[in-house]
């Protein structure tokens, strides 16, 4: 049992309380569908709302323990919540919720098949979330592997497929290359693999080209899901292909499970200073600052909408892995918000993207000329986004930036500032467009016809509407106040201060 | 261990014998009660099974003596915890097996066979708990034969042209390495004078004769492989594995090759326990090569398979290969890997035959491409399938991802990386072949006509089964702490 942590059911209940929504796909008569989606959004909503009843035991520096089952000492399968597990099961809990709400209206065929991987991967994403050690980390994450892949095949179109093998390939590698990195870091780090410390491994006990091997392939297995180039290939192939909702927590929760992944690998197995004395921090980050740049180069290419937003992510998610390897206290506060900031703006993004296909079936910004007058709330929506995402101010994506760039001057590498400009200034080249074209570009804009008039009666749907809204509304909210207990900060501080006392 | 408990782990292995016997009289008064007396005698002897638990002490054996005989001279029963652990698998795969044959053996086989199947498969399971348990180096040789001519006899029972061919495919293979066996046995016990393991692994720490010793030992782990079908010994196995009738590839695939893989071990950790000389150890090495080979030869092999059984039993190779090399990593980690994924690899891959002989019972369906579509119309035999590929892939939570950990620690501990990573890529491979057909089964639509009317799932007499063998796999993966303890402390004192 962890030092200080209070033995408590509590862990297991958001675990299971999606399991609701799959007994009421199983147990509800085929007649009523939309009361079995309504339960499945009950579901949902309830996980929710437990973890938020957690907030106050947690930011009071309480944890919670629980033991499902020890296979031998050392080896168990057990919950546990720390200030960073809660932080992701939040972020996670309340994506879920939305992308469940959204999905009742978006989702047209094989409801029950979509509906019950979605409840299933979010029990075991919140299991990874609050894993006490490695071992039980990737018992959840191997299922919540698994458990997404019907979520990207949904429309079971050949691109679909295409990018659902694709997918496949490769998670079952990382996995192995992940199994073999835990394996190795349970042999050398003394048969124990828990998260409570800052720092499990140590020189004293293996050797430096151990080390070298458990860092690296825990980078490499985490590093697929987190998209790191070059292993990011499967990214703009599965969020394209899958639907809306999918694609938003794919890119707002699911890759940012590989980020997790590594936190927990640099804050708790290796130790920021077992990383820096190891000389490996920087090397992952050339890794994650190449990926910035070229991402959003890729961005600027693609002319489909999401899959520009899926290149765009890439780029996000390696500003958390950046951020993580400065070794500076304001680049991990900023890598470990960011987490929860990218998951807001573009999870929104992407919303949006699905209401712009369902309301006028388009999926490439060359066709979207006008489409601001046509869908005006779901564009301001998603200009908001974009802009948070260049990070301009008040927004959650400036915080973001600003602490990530006052970490590198921290760490006195201010190249570091220079590379998230240039991705800042590729941001805007690949968003701007998409937002002049909405507003400032119509049907027959060139011969001086008069812009279209705003038609509101289209956005109808609040089961769309709302989710977006209430994103949009929260990316700037959360922008400006920043300390409010429960938004990302007074979460991530707590954090940090633990690492860099 | 004392009263009439110590008289149990014999009473298990006799039960089935007995049974078998009775078999042909049951048969002449009602032939319809064959299958449910045959299910009864193991059923009986299960019940025995579980009335030991806890009585078998990890650290440690029982032994019991036949009619009372002292050993040396009489035959003597060494019952282990890793023994006894094995001896309760068979009998629950084989019960399971059993129960499934009767609507499945009613179609496949002529009606005068239908009793000898069942005597032939009564003395298949009680020879192999025999095996696993027997403290006697030439008891084990009997039961290996019965267990090895039941088997032969049992995937020709159909009687068909190609079942004959792959039985008489399996007797070519599988008689020369009995006599090796014999050979085996015959130079030990030409240098020692002693054919109780115990005492043989007490003379041959004192044993001059150091080349027939080594001859021995290498002659009767070759042997061994012949049975265990390890790379590149193992050109009978997809054949007869595929030809035999479903709950016979189970228990053949499942059990058969398993328990006598587990064999090498017995004759190196029980018999050879001082492993004195160079060639014993550089036999093991030999061996773990051959074992990395099957992992990946199987593997690619299973792959390229279009036939749904052909592909499990090419799995089954691959498998084989895990064991070997669980076994040669000589820790405890190791060996309990390798002892956990007879279990888990049985159970699992019981279960997948036993789906292919539901396809094969509903419609005859024995090619991977014909399964597009299967989930809309069996979807219970479908998820059972998925369930149990998950154990053979060894995703966790599933039993087949606490065995992959063992084994792999166990390599890993041993300094035997390259091993592990085999063993990784092994189960990538698995991964492979079971998602082609998990992505048919799911994910593709069935093709116009191809499943011609509506077909219903298998009869609950063969779903049953199935789904308590794929619920077992989820079973002792989550509960796999209630035996790993004690595994890790049966291997710790069988090292």
């Amino acid at each position: 049992m962890p030092e200080g942590a209070t033995r408590s059911v509590v862990p297991l209940l958001p675990v299971l309380l999606p399991w609701i929504s799959l007994v009421a796909i199983l147990l509800m008569p085929k007649k009523a569908p939309r009361v079995r989606l309504w339960l499945c959004f009950a579901g949902s909503a309830l996980t929710f709302l437990v973890v938020i009843l957690m907030l106050p035991g947690v930011l009071d520096g309480k944890t919670y323990y629980f033991k499902l089952a020890s296979i031998v000492e050392g080896l168990e399968i057990s919950l546990y919540v720390d200030t960073l597990g809660y932080y992701f099961a939040l972020v996670l809990a309340f994506m879920w919720m939305l992308a469940t709400l959204y999905s009742i209206s978006y989702i047209d065929h094989k409801h029950n098949r979509f509906f019950a991987f979605l409840a299933l991967c979010c029990s075991f994403l919140i299991g990874c979330a609050f894993s006490r050690n490695m071992f039980t980390y990737f018992i959840f994450y191997e299922m919540m592997t698994f458990g997404s892949y019907p979520l990207i095949i949904h429309e079971e179109t050949t691109m679909a497929r295409r990018a659902g093998y694709k997918y496949l390939v490769y998670a079952i590698a990382a996995g192995t290359v992940l199994f073999f990195a835990i394996i190795a870091n349970y042999f050398w780090g003394g048969g124990v693999l828990d998260f409570e410390r800052w720092g499990l491994l140590s020189l004293e006990t293996a050797s430096r080209a151990a080390l070298l091997t458990i860092f690296f392939t825990y980078i490499a297995g985490f590093g697929v899901k987190a998209a790191i180039m070059p292993l990011h290939g499967w990214v703009p192939d599965a969020h394209p292909a899958a639907p809306s909702p999918a694609s938003a927590l794919l890119s707002g929760v699911i890759l940012k499970a590989g980020a997790f992944g590594i936190m927990r690998v640099i804050f708790n197995l290796f130790g920021v200073d077992l990383m820096k004395e190891l000389g490996v921090h920087w090397i992952v980050a050339v890794f994650a600052c190449i990926t910035i740049v070229m991402a959003s180069v890729f961005a600027l290419t693609q002319d489909n909408l999401k899959r520009r937003l899926a290149y765009s992510s890439i780029g996000q998610v390696s500003y958390i892995i950046l951020g993580l390897t400065m070794v500076s206290r304001d680049g991990a506060l900023g890598g470990v918000m960011h987490l929860a900031h990218h998951a807001l703006m573009k999870a929104c993004l992407f919303l949006c993207a699905g209401v712009i296909l369902v309301k006028t079936g388009k999926k490439n910004i060359s066709e979207m000329r006008g489409i601001g007058y046509r869908l005006p709330v779901t564009m301001i929506c998603f200009s908001v986004c974009a802009l948070a995402m260049m990070g301009t101010p008040p927004s959650v994506g400036f915080i973001s930036k600003w602490l990530l760039g006052s970490g590198s001057m921290q760490a006195g590498l201010p190249v570091y500032v220079v590379i998230l400009l240039v991705s800042s200034l590729l941001n805007a080249a690949y968003f701007l467009p998409i937002i002049y074209t909405a507003f400032f570009r119509w049907e027959g804009d060139e011969e001086g016809a008069h812009h279209p008039k705003l038609d509101f009666s289209t956005e109808n749907d609040q089961l769309m509407m709302g989710p977006v809204v209430l994103l949009a509304l929260l990316v700037v909210v959360v922008g400006i106040w920043v300390t409010v207990p429960g938004f990302p900060y007074s979460l991530a501080s707590r954090v940090v201060d633990f690492i860099f006392p | 261990m004392s009263g009439g408990i110590r008289h149990l782990p014999i009473l298990m292995i006799t039960l089935p014998m007995v049974g078998a016997a009775l078999m042909p009289f049951i048969s002449y008064v009602r032939r319809g009660a064959v299958p449910w007396a045959s299910a009864l005698f193991l059923a009986a002897s299960s019940a025995l099974g579980l009335a030991l638990i806890g009585k078998i002490p990890p650290d440690g054996s029982v032994g019991y003596r036949l009619g009372g005989w002292e050993p040396p001279f009489g035959i003597e029963l060494m019952v282990d915890f890793t023994g006894y652990f094995l001896m309760m698998v068979v009998c629950g795969i084989s019960l399971l097996s059993l129960v499934y044959s009767r609507p499945y053996i009613m179609r496949e086989v002529e009606g005068g066979k239908i009793t000898a199947y069942y005597v032939l498969f009564l003395l298949l399971s009680a020879s192999m708990m025999g095996f696993v348990v027997t403290g006697d180096i030439f008891n084990l040789f009997v039961f290996m034969e019965i267990l090895s001519i039941s088997s032969y006899a049992l995937v020709a029972v159909t009687g068909n042209r190609n079942a004959v061919r792959a039985a008489f495919k399996y007797l070519l293979m599988g008689a020369p390495s009995s006599i090796m066996v014999l050979l085996g046995i015959g130079l030990l016990y030409s240098v020692t004078g002693t054919l109780n393991m115990a005492d043989l692994a007490m003379r041959i720490g004192e044993s001059g004769y150091r080349e027939v010793l080594i001859a021995a030992y290498a002659v009767l782990v070759l042997a061994f492989m012949v049975k265990a079908a390890i790379f590149p010994l193992h050109l009978w196995l997809p054949d007869a594995h595929s030809i035999a009738p479903s709950p016979m590839s189970a228990m053949l695939s499942g059990l058969v090759v398993a328990v006598s893989a587990f064999a090498i071990g017995r004759i190196t950790f029980s018999v050879f326990t001082t492993r004195p000389w160079g060639l014993v150890s550089s036999t093991l090495e030999a061996l773990a090569a051959a074992g990395a080979a099957a992992v990946l030869f199987g593997g690619i092999m299973a792959i390229y398979q279009r036939d749904f059984k052909m592909m499990i039993a090419y799995s089954t190779v691959s498998h084989m290969g895990y064991i070997v090399l669980g076994l040669t990593a000589l820790n405890p980690e190791g060996l309990t890997g390798a002892v956990y994924h007879v279990l888990d690899h049985g159970v699992a891959k019981a279960c997948l035959f036993l789906c292919a002989g539901n396809f094969i019972y509903r419609k005859g369906i024995r090619r991977i491409d014909q399964l597009k579509g299967a989930w809309q119309e069996m979807p219970w035999t479908c998820f059972a399938f998925a369930l149990a590929a998950w154990s053979v892939i060894g995703l966790p939570p599933s039993a087949g991802f606490i065995s992959k950990w063992y084994l792999v620690y166990g390599n890993v501990k041993a300094d035997r990386v390259p091993y592990a990573v085999v063993l990784l890529l092994g189960s990538i491979l698995a991964a492979v072949y079971c998602f082609r057909v998990i992505y048919y089964m799911f994910f593709q639509p069935g093709e116009e006509g191809a499943w011609g009317d509506k077909v219903a799932d298998a009869p609950s007499g063969m779903l049953a089964p199935t789904w308590i063998l794929s619920l077992a796999t989820l079973f002792f993966g989550v509960f796999s702490y209630l035996f790993i303890d004690s595994l890790l402390k049966a291997a710790a004192s069988l090292l």
